[in-house]
């Protein structure tokens, strides 16, 4: 206590540097940590992919596969219905400018398909089916449960992260299509009675204008989404530590982690692919 | 038993379809019970809170503190996703526009207008609703499942009025500033993006002639309607909590899948009323 | 005086408390005691106020406290003071702020007389240093006396203590029944205490009330509970089971 109050004007001066610097370290030092824990996640599921080591829980990955498919699917369908209603009256604004109803589907669709559709449906599952994933692997981090298992000789990456990995991949890549494809149909509903442009015209302008690169540049996306926050909310969830305030902590860091994710990965491959 | 044999095949034989049929009804109504007694335990939330706005005591160092919780902690999120928004949408009808039209003259403008129409506020709004509502349905949360709301209300101070309060006036301010923050970035990143992809000059993809007080207004109505929407939904995740860590964790998922639902919901009556007004007008 | 008639409850379909009724007289320290899960916190939680009953009704003197608006019972509120379970010590606020809270909040008093009450308060907990820490710097057995200033620093009329030496080592367990026997001889308080250690809170509940499955099966003062030839009443007290009553 004495000698702190001895230096204190010293301190002071240092201190506000010092502060600084152990700010930014400390930040770059919990990145750094993080994303180093993401690549070893992603090394690790990687090796229990190969063939050779084709190691994971089938029953678990069934459950798995109905948790986040059909849990999310009321959602999903929600999301992509105003979605595509949205977009006609975002691209409608503009239609009635220039008289173009032709192009209403095209508008519409071309945005739909290779950017809002999987940009949002992925968000939104990363909110409903990512943090629900933290949040079960947190519970059982922060009750000891993933000792236990390993404390049975049971990996937790076999029993836990491959079945949740390959359920949320397959199922945002099949969410995806349903979600484009309702919100297409929420599209050509709300161009026939919001905007009053027959759906016939729409259907026929999505079907001449929009092609199939569009929808496939979307579903690529979705596959490389799904992976992403797969393998974020795994880790997130994971490396949780510190009780009931850790599990929010965690959930908080996954959704934020999957967010970035999105849209760094959405930035990639449309330059990668173009 | 045996003195009414019609009542006992009735007892005996007919649950089993009867109560399958059930099941089924059941499973059905389930789910919309459920969201009804979201959406009222919401409104009850929304009723104490907007009460305790008008009648409580304000607390600007609560109120400042959780500014700069929403506000200043999400400026680097914001920067990040919207800006990769902002060139990746460039990017796209940059492209589209060469090869259909082949002139980029009116991409600067019409990105302009379509950010304030929608991007921007429904796009940040659900950066917020991720970063922010997850964070406070967690600290309430675990606020709950630790007596500590127990504790609040035993100290005679309302919940609602210390607690959703202060978030519900930071979050409305925050994301109105945000909004404007989140247009600002996604624009100086797409201009970066035109310039260096297709060699547009900034200050012709600089043009501010196609905005107008409709395209303004529409997009403070739609952040200010987020604003309000997202914290109330997040409290309302966070105050229902029950059982230890893994009822944080259902009420944190609970508080993003709401909070989202909400803006895209709201997202698209806003933007239908905006239609509907300008073709009248 | 508190009168409890009454009170049932359910949780998620199953009863946790089934007519529960219980008169609290003023100036005694109720001892709650029962196993795990008996619904004694639940009971605490319906008579102060933070949890409705399915039916049946609480009077603190003389009012009804369900049937009060939010702003009334805040104001009665005034009246209470409670020791949570688990501390519940607000964890954005320093040690100070903490218990200084329940007065700022009734805002009758300066911020001098505030602190110099707030500084009273951590020299009777023996604690006078720790001010500005934050709750997650402190032992539990700190977190436990502090909550305790908190509880009783607008030396209020009625106090409910929900297990105040869980999971402490028996030197912090004395300290803390100190500090309550000294509330209770100094100002007369009207207490209920839930306690599983019955050696420590023989001395200063005057009676005794023990749950079991939702069910008051004992209810009488010190004299009598140690004549109680209720089986588990007898184990409980006593600390140990003479047949097998488990189950």
């Amino acid at each position: 206590m004495t000698s702190m109050a001895d230096n204190k004007p010293m301190q002071k001066t240092a201190s506000k540097f010092m502060r600084l610097l152990a700010f930014i370290g400390k930040h770059f030092n919990d990145w750094a940590s993080e994303i180093g824990g993401l690549c070893l996640l992603t090394w690790q599921i990687f090796l229990n992919l190969l063939p050779w080591r084709w190691q994971f829980d089938g029953p678990e990955t069934w459950r798995n596969l109905y948790q986040v498919g059909v849990k999310s699917f009321p959602i999903v369908v929600v999301t992509a219905i105003l979605t595509g209603a949205i977009m006609v009256i975002q691209s409608g604004l503009y239609i009635e400018q220039y008289g173009a109803y032709g192009l209403l589907g095209w508008g519409a669709g071309y945005t739909i398909l290779r950017e809002i559709g999987p940009i949002l449906i992925g968000l939104m599952f990363s909110g409903r089916v990512g943090a629900n994933n933290t949040a079960e692997l947190g519970t059982m981090k922060v009750t000891d449960q993933i000792d236990a298992l390993r404390a049975l000789a049971i990996d937790p990456i076999g029993y836990l992260v491959m079945p949740r990995f390959l359920a949320m991949v397959i199922m945002l890549f099949l969410l995806v299509v349903i979600g484009d494809f309702t919100a297409l149909i929420g599209g050509a509903i709300t161009s026939q009675f919001l905007l009053g442009v027959n759906m016939k015209l729409f259907a026929a302008s999505v079907i001449a204008y929009v092609t199939l690169d569009d929808l496939f540049h979307g579903l690529i996306k979705a596959f490389i989404f799904g992976c992403a926050i797969a393998v974020i909310s795994c880790h997130f969830g994971l490396s949780t530590k510190g009780g009931a305030v850790g599990v929010g902590r965690a959930v908080n860091a996954s959704v934020v982690g999957s967010a970035i994710a999105i849209f760094l990965i959405d930035y990639l491959i449309a330059f990668i692919i173009n | 038993m045996s003195a009414n044999p019609s009542s006992t095949i009735e007892t005996n034989s007919e649950p089993a379809p009867d109560s399958r049929f059930r099941n089924l009804l059941a499973s059905f109504g389930a789910p919309f019970l459920e969201i009804g007694r979201t959406v009222l335990g919401i409104a009850e939330v929304f009723r104490l809170t907007l009460y305790y706005l008008v009648r409580g005591r304000k607390r600007w160092s609560a109120i400042l503190e959780q500014m700069h919780d929403v506000g200043n902690r999400s400026v680097i999120f914001i920067t990040v996703t919207l800006g990769f928004l902002g060139m990746i949408l460039i990017y796209q009808a940059g492209n589209q526009a060469l090869r259909i039209t082949g002139d980029l003259q009116m991409l600067g403008g019409l990105f302009l207008q379509l950010l304030l129409r929608e991007f921007a506020p429904t796009i940040a709004a659900m950066m917020i609703a991720t970063r922010v509502a997850t964070g406070m349905a967690a600290q309430i949360g675990s606020m709950v499942v630790t007596e500590q709301v127990d504790a609040l209300q035993m100290c005679a101070a309302q919940p609602v009025d210390y607690l959703v309060v202060p978030r519900f006036i930071a979050t409305t301010i925050m994301m109105v500033i945000l909004t404007i923050y989140a247009a600002f970035v996604s624009y100086i990143a797409g201009a970066i993006t035109a310039y260096l992809s297709f060699g547009l000059n900034v200050r012709t993809f600089i043009d501010l002639s196609f905005i107008g007080w409709f395209d303004i207004n529409i997009g403070l109505a739609k952040a200010l309607a987020y604003g309000m929407a997202i914290p109330i939904i997040a409290c309302h995740a966070g105050l229902n909590v029950f059982g230890g860590s893994e009822g944080v964790g259902r009420a944190t998922t609970q508080a993003v899948v709401n909070a989202s639902l909400a803006v895209v919901i709201l997202d698209f009556i806003i933007s239908g009323l905006g239609y509907v007004i300008q073709s009248i007008f | 005086m508190i009168v409890v008639e009454n009170i049932c409850k359910t949780h998620l379909g199953r009863p946790v408390l089934e007519n529960v009724s219980l008169t609290i007289e003023e100036g005694t320290n109720l001892g709650l005691i029962g196993p795990g899960g008996a619904g004694k916190t639940l009971l605490l939680k319906i008579i102060c106020g933070l949890v409705k009953p399915d039916s049946g009704t609480v009077t603190i003197n003389g009012v009804d406290i369900h049937k009060l608006s939010a702003t009334e019972l805040a104001e009665l509120r005034f009246q209470i003071g409670m020791l949570f379970q688990n501390y519940a010590l607000f964890d954005f606020m320093n040690v100070f702020d903490n218990i200084a809270f329940p007065l700022r909040q009734e805002g009758k008093l300066s911020e001098d007389d505030i602190e110099k009450l707030v500084r009273k308060a951590l020299l009777d907990i023996s604690l006078p240093k720790i001010g500005d820490r934050f709750p997650n710097e402190l032992s539990g057995g700190m977190k436990k006396r502090v909550s305790f200033a908190r509880a009783i620093i607008r030396q209020p009329p009625i106090l409910f203590y929900d297990d105040p030496t869980a999971g402490l080592d028996p030197v912090t367990s004395s300290k803390i029944y100190l500090l309550l026997r000294a509330m209770q001889q100094e100002r007369g308080t009207t207490a209920v205490t839930i306690s599983h250690d019955i050696d420590g809170i023989k001395d200063i509940c005057d009676v005794f009330c023990m749950i079991d499955r939702g069910q008051i099966i004992f209810h009488g003062d010190r004299n009598a509970i140690e004549r109680c030839e209720i089986p588990l009443v007898m184990q409980f007290w006593r600390g140990f089971s003479d047949d097998d009553l488990d189950g």
